[in-house]
């Protein structure tokens, strides 16, 4: 397997009180591509920091972060976010005046990847295989449940043909039950379609059941 | 899911902004509707009404300067030698305004009254309630002599490009008008109108006869000679050349019919190259210099000729009556002291001064309108970014650019104040008529009680002949009407889209200092 993202002596850090709280301390790591990743960490260890990092949401003091070995920066943060990456968050963030499809296509039209066939077809296939069935699709997001509203959210980040997607505590809205299904979600994505998942989390049973766990301390990752 | 779509969706799932919004648009849009429609139409009125006048132009001394200056004299030399020197128009100056592209026409002409020989004048028809009594002079010899009323007009034309031929006062039926031939060889030809050709049975070719003194007094002149002059001498005998139909007639109804005379008759016109007339003039001058040595003897005929064809007043007929008041201004700083180019425009702006101020106001009331709608529209849409930094975030996170997010911003102002300019349009002008039509009543009653319009609205006669229009505040208010016309409509759209534009610039400005991973972890 190849390294779909390199993350190179990254630093990161920001002032507290008239000093410099270090976040993020030369930190270096390749992530495999088709693997689903958890990053544990106590609260306060830039967990959200570092994945912010790394899906282009925002930029690092020094260091650099290659995409399939491309540098990040030279890529461009906006055309990243929109061609290279695919986020999932704790409160879903999608866009309430706009439906679920609605808000598949949004990311369908930003991007500027090819998509195979009728945009609005394959993200009504897209909300079929993550669970949404075309009557949900058409609801306002405000209509669906939080467990739909992640399934949206999650084919939204796959919706653009990337191949990388990060998740930031992904289940943490969610019961018991659904965050079972989210994983088995992200399981298949990483399994059957190649997807790098990185998610981060502090939720044990997510870790257990990812392929690989990465643990935050100090500012650097170590595999646990 | 463009930025327009996603614009559309949101207007139409977001009824409570929209709607407060549209209702603020629309408010606007009446008031911004109301203030140009009502400005428009006031433009409008004047143009119409300026359309409506000759595009005449007059070159001629200003008197009211030259008195005011001679007002300001003490000394009596300077009094004596500014009337001396009185201000003339300068020919070389009217000669170069004539190769202006504006001008279609012009008069450069000198009248005088006269006495037909041997053919009838055209009658004016008041002969019979006319007092033809003119009273009687007694001659040197103790004779006395009846004076014999004036019957022609002769006018003497310096060119043939006359105002009368352009606008088609005059319209030829037989022969040709005066030509530049004519003039420069001082022939002795004549135009004369259809009704006196028709009176006496003349033709082109025919010759008729005139004298620009009363044959009474020519007799006696000739008897106090002693036979060292005779009748001839004051006789001018002309070449008819042409025949014009005169559109000028007389007014039954006007005041001065029961005392008009023939010669003030627009069909007792005759029409002479001007050289012609100054040799006629040269020749009774020279035959009274004979008889009276003691008065001429300073006499130069060069002197006399220049005199004669020196212009009092030059008219000027432009191609457009809007093009006059360029005209004036353009030529003002080239024709000397104490000259001016007198297009009527005080009178027609005195007149025209209701609807400027009401276009004044209503201008005022539109800026006053843009500058609020910016400043409201701005500050709501500043307010209510607020709100939609989560989607804004969002829609970053995805990698929307900030000028598509301003994009949409923009699409979903500029599709409600569409909708709503377009609702204003039919609104706005039911009460654009209504209160422009209040505001030009209080207006024009207001001038009304502090002066007399109706006498300054009358144009007044100079010389022989008015080139001027004559127009009523009446008639300039007649042609008052608010319209909401197509150019009117796409202005308010244009004005809309500047508004939203404008009011966009802040709120852009915060969008573009927005952070995605700020806004996403605050919402986490």
């Amino acid at each position: 397997m190849s390294t779909i993202l390199k993350l190179e002596n990254i630093c990161y850090g920001y002032i507290d009180g008239g000093f410099k709280r270090e976040i993020l301390k030369n930190l270096s790591y390749e992530f495999e591509e088709g693997t689903f990743y958890t990053i544990l960490g106590p609260s306060g260890s830039g967990k959200t920091t570092l994945l912010s990092i790394m899906a282009g949401l925002d930029k690092q003091e020094s260091g650099k972060v290659y995409f399939d070995g491309e540098d990040v920066d030279k890529i461009g943060l906006y055309k990243y976010r929109r061609n290279k990456v695919g986020v999932v968050f704790q409160s879903y963030n999608l866009i309430n005046y706009l439906t679920g499809l609605e808000n598949i296509l949004l990311a369908m039209t930003e991007t500027d990847n090819k998509l195979p066939g009728n945009k609005s077809e394959l993200a009504y296939a897209l909300l079929e295989m993550v669970g949404i069935t075309k009557t949900k699709a058409d609801r306002m997001i405000n209509k669906l449940s939080g467990g739909e509203q992640q399934r949206v959210a999650i084919a939204r980040a796959i919706a653009s043909n990337v191949d990388l997607i990060f998740a930031d505590e992904p289940t943490g809205n969610l019961d018991t039950e659904t965050e079972k299904e989210i994983i088995k979600l992200f399981q298949m994505l990483a399994q059957q379609y190649g997807k790098t998942i990185i998610a981060v989390t502090h939720s044990n049973e997510v870790s257990n059941l990812s392929d690989h766990r990465v643990f935050l301390n100090q500012g650097k990752l170590t595999d646990l | 899911m463009n930025a327009l779509n996603r614009a559309w969706k949101y207007i139409t799932r977001r009824p409570t902004k929209s709607v407060l919004l549209m209702i603020t648009f629309f408010l606007i849009g009446n008031l911004v509707i109301l203030g140009l429609g009502i400005s428009q139409a006031a433009e409008n009125a004047k143009v119409l009404t300026r359309k409506q006048m000759r595009a005449a132009v007059s070159y001629e001394v200003d008197y009211e300067k030259f008195w005011d200056y001679i007002n300001t004299l003490t000394d009596e030399d300077e009094i004596n030698n500014a009337y001396n020197n009185y201000p003339r128009i300068n020919k070389e100056t009217a000669e170069a305004l004539t190769q202006d592209s504006r001008v279609k026409a012009f008069n450069f002409t000198q009248t005088a009254i006269g006495y037909s020989l041997g053919f009838d004048h055209v009658p004016v028809g008041n002969e019979d309630t006319k007092n033809t009594d003119y009273g009687s002079y007694i001659d040197e010899n103790g004779v006395a002599h009846e004076y014999r009323e004036p019957d022609i007009m002769i006018y003497g034309t310096q060119y043939p490009n006359m105002i009368e031929i352009a606008d088609e006062t005059y319209t030829i039926t037989s022969g040709r008008f005066i030509n530049q031939d004519d003039i420069d060889s001082a022939s002795p030809h004549v135009c004369i109108t259809e009704e006196m050709a028709d009176v006496n049975n003349l033709r082109v070719g025919d010759t008729i006869a005139f004298s620009y003194n009363d044959l009474n007094y020519i007799d006696s002149l000739v008897q106090e000679s002693g036979g060292e002059v005779s009748a001839d001498d004051f006789r001018e005998e002309y070449e008819i050349v042409g025949i014009f139909n005169n559109k000028n007639q007389v007014d039954p109804n006007s005041e001065n019919f029961r005392w008009m005379s023939p010669y003030e008759s627009p069909q007792n016109i005759l029409v002479v190259p001007m050289s012609a007339y100054v040799e006629s003039m040269l020749k009774m001058t020279t035959t009274e210099q004979k008889l009276h040595p003691e008065y001429y003897t300073d006499f130069d005929e060069e002197e006399y000729r220049r005199s004669m064809t020196e212009p009092s007043r030059i008219i000027y007929l432009l191609n457009d009556p809007l093009e006059v008041e360029d005209f004036v201004r353009d030529h003002q700083a080239d024709l000397g002291e104490y000259l001016k180019l007198n297009a009527n425009n005080e009178t027609f702006k005195k007149l025209a001064r209701p609807l400027d101020t009401l276009s004044f106001f209503s201008n005022v009331i539109v800026w006053i309108v843009i500058i609020n709608a910016v400043v409201i529209i701005s500050l709501v849409t500043a307010l209510t970014l607020k709100t939609r930094e989560y989607e804004i975030g969002v829609m970053l996170s995805l990698g929307v650019s900030k000028v598509k997010i301003v994009l949409q911003l923009f699409a979903e102002l500029f599709l409600i104040a569409l909708l709503s300019f377009t609702l204003a349009s039919a609104s706005g002008s039911m009460l654009a008529g209504r209160v422009g039509d209040m505001v030009l009543d209080y207006q024009t009653a207001s001038e009304a009680e502090y002066s007399d319009l109706n006498n300054e609205g009358n144009y007044y006669w100079y010389g022989d002949n008015n080139y001027f229009t004559n127009v009523t505040q009446e008639d300039l208010l007649s042609q008052y009407e608010v319209k909401v016309s197509p150019v009117l409509i796409a202005e308010i759209y244009v004005i809309g889209t500047l508004v939203v534009m404008i009011s966009i610039i802040i709120p852009s400005f915060m969008i573009m200092r927005l952070n995605p991973k700020q806004i996403l972890l605050e919402q986490n």
